[in-house]
């Protein structure tokens, strides 16, 4: 398992609304390497979240280009950016998007069942990412029967099932109390330490953006300020 | 699949609704079908019904027969012409009146062919002037068997009570109301009883085809044209068309509760996918985010659709054909319809009508999904 690095040249991003241009992104320019935890801090409609579909290939810019790995995504169409996201990113929400109809082991296979696999295999990846977050035991539980901070373990994995090589986070504590905010850093951080993986994080939280190596603000759409920290080693083995 | 459990109430009062209304659909096409198989047996018959043109209470004389028989020599069209008299009797102390009927003795057997008289039954039905022919659904209420015998008292003038022996009882559908007996054991009685009267209500005449039929039509109205005996002549399904449609247009009113039975399940259904849409937009935003591709989720959507559809259609149909199968209404006298069986054209068709159902109400809010912009939605939802 590893990470991406991830490169943004001169992009800018306008929306348009009754034919009002409202640029959100303008001009940015960002590097981040593969296996690094980043945070992005910043006001709201400063262009956090856009930067991140930007990235997640959720949306693709008005100008300039994003790579992440050997991936130009500005070039792609929606069809291929689909394909691509689907093997290559994995999106943790501030509000969990569990399906509340499904077990946490089926809305954890969700992303496979977009790949040629047999559910066999498909059951292995699935143990293998909930042990990972610590929920193992409870595989067959509904997102009603399971806490917030078990449902956002649960999306976590729903995110790593598929290694991707970069998880995109939207303020995943948004919801959540301190204990379990800790215990969901904790847990990123771990996918990050041990297993490469290359993280963005978007947070309005300066505690949760302590346990990122980068944090950058951004304010009106250009990264204003960015700061720097060591490596925060990861704590013990998740706990449920 | 899983999302249908969603909202178990709201799917569940969707399915009711969708279930209800395809069972009495089933009962609706199935007496349509009904309608169209009886139809088609009487057309095979090949019978043209001949009565006074002003009413069919207006009796004709005896020697239209006569006069019938002489347009055709030959009998290169015709096969056979009988007399029929109304009898309208009922069992004593019960208020049913059995559709009873005098035919002529010697061409009954013929004309009405699709009765299936064996031999001996035809050589009992010459001898026994007190002999009658039993269709099944009188015979089953009564508990009338072969052998047995019966009195039927008439409703009409002279108000006779008659003795019968049962020769026959009938197993076909369409004859499953009637009752029949010997035209001379009538006209016997009633001029014992006083009442000289050997006239016949109408005429069935058996024909060799059907332009045999249209010809003769035209030939005995213009014989009778003008006169205190004017005919009107009919095919049988005409006929019989006369008694439904005094009940009602039922075959076009079935048609219509059919379509709209139809329409208010597509919108129902229709209702319940874009509600169900609407509280799914978010988790349909993070299938697009996870890489689901927008057809794919349309097709989630459709599915979704089509399965609602399909298992209100069962538990609708599924019951009310089973019920129609085990214990079909007997008894019934809506015109020629003395039953109601069980279509399965209904029953196939109810459930294409259900998946179309499904499919169309199913479109727009699979097309939403498919077109959802998942940053948007993403947004929305914080």
């Amino acid at each position: 398992m590893s990470g991406a690095d991830i490169e943004l040249r001169k992009v800018h991003k306008v929306y348009y609304k009754d034919r009002l241009e409202i640029p959100v992104l303008e001009g940015l320019d960002l590097d981040i390497a593969a296996g690094e935890f980043v945070v992005l801090m910043g006001p709201s409609g400063s262009g956090k979240s856009t930067l991140l579909h930007l990235i997640g290939a959720l949306d693709s810019p008005t100008a300039g280009s994003v790579r992440v790995g050997d991936a130009r995504l500005e070039t792609m169409s929606e069809r291929q950016r689909t394909a691509w996201r689907s093997r290559h990113v994995g999106f943790i929400f501030q509000m969990y998007h569990l399906v509340p109809v499904l077990t946490a082991a089926q809305n954890v296979e969700l992303p496979l069942l977009l790949f040629k696999m047999s559910a066999s295999d498909r059951r292995e990846r699935v143990k293998t990412a909930l042990d990972i977050v610590g929920l193992a035991e409870r595989a067959d539980h509904r997102p009603n029967q399971l806490s917030g901070g078990q449902e956002q373990r649960v999306a976590i994995a729903r995110a790593i099932v598929t290694d991707p090589d970069a998880i995109l986070a939207d303020e995943p504590t948004g919801d959540l109390d301190a204990k379990t905010s800790t215990e969901i850093l904790e847990l990123l951080n771990l996918l990050n330490a041990e297993f490469g993986k290359t993280i963005l994080m978007v947070t309005h939280d300066p505690r949760a953006a302590s346990y990122g190596r980068r944090t950058l603000h951004l304010d009106k759409g250009v990264l204003s300020r960015e700061e720097t920290r060591a490596v925060r080693p990861p704590a013990a083995a998740a706990s449920g | 699949m899983q999302n249908l459990r969603r909202n178990p109430l709201r799917m569940g009062l969707t399915a009711v609704a969708f279930a209800l209304p395809m069972a009495i659909f089933v009962a609706a096409i199935s007496f349509v079908v009904t309608l169209g198989e009886v139809a088609a047996h009487f057309q095979r018959q090949l019978r043209l019904g001949v009565h006074h043109r002003t009413t069919l209470t207006n009796p004709l004389p005896e020697g239209v027969r006569r006069k019938i028989e002489e347009l055709d020599p030959e009998r290169s069209r015709l096969t056979a012409v009988c007399g029929m008299r109304w009898f309208g009797g009922r069992v004593p102390d019960t208020q049913n009146t059995i559709t009873s009927l005098g035919a002529d003795v010697d061409t009954f057997p013929t004309v009405y062919s699709d009765v299936e008289m064996t031999p001996e039954e035809i050589e009992a039905w010459n001898r026994e002037r007190q002999g009658c022919v039993v269709g099944g659904n009188p015979a089953t209420l009564y508990g009338w068997e072969v052998g047995d015998r019966l009195v039927l008292e008439s409703t009409v003038p002279p108000y006779l009570k008659l003795e019968f022996r049962v020769l026959k009882v009938l197993d076909n559908k369409e004859r499953a109301n009637f009752f029949y007996f010997r035209r001379d054991y009538l006209v016997e009685s009633s001029k014992d009883a006083g009442l000289n009267d050997p006239r016949c209500n109408v005429f069935w005449i058996k024909c060799k085809s059907q332009a045999a039929l249209r010809s003769l039509q035209q030939e005995i109205d213009a014989l009778f044209a003008n006169s205190p005996d004017e005919t009107r002549s009919e095919d049988e399904n005409a006929f019989v068309a006369n008694f439904l449609q005094a009940a009602g247009d039922i075959p076009g009113l079935m048609r219509a509760m059919a379509v709209v039975v139809v329409f208010v399940i597509a919108l129902v259904a229709g209702n319940t996918m874009m509600m169900s849409f609407r509280e799914r937009t978010p988790e349909l935003a993070v299938f697009k985010a996870i890489g689901f591709q927008s057809g794919r989720v349309f097709l989630i959507v459709l599915a979704e659709s089509v399965m609602l559809a399909m298992f209100g259609a069962l538990i609708g149909i599924v019951p009310a054909a089973t019920v129609l199968y085990l214990f079909p209404p007997r008894g019934l006298a809506v015109g020629p319809i003395s039953g109601l069986e069980v279509s399965w054209i209904a029953v196939g068709g109810s459930f294409v009508i259900s998946l179309l159902v499904g499919i169309v109400s199913g479109l727009w809010p699979a097309y939403q999904a498919m077109r959802l912009q998942t940053t948007r939605a993403l947004r929305r939802t914080g």
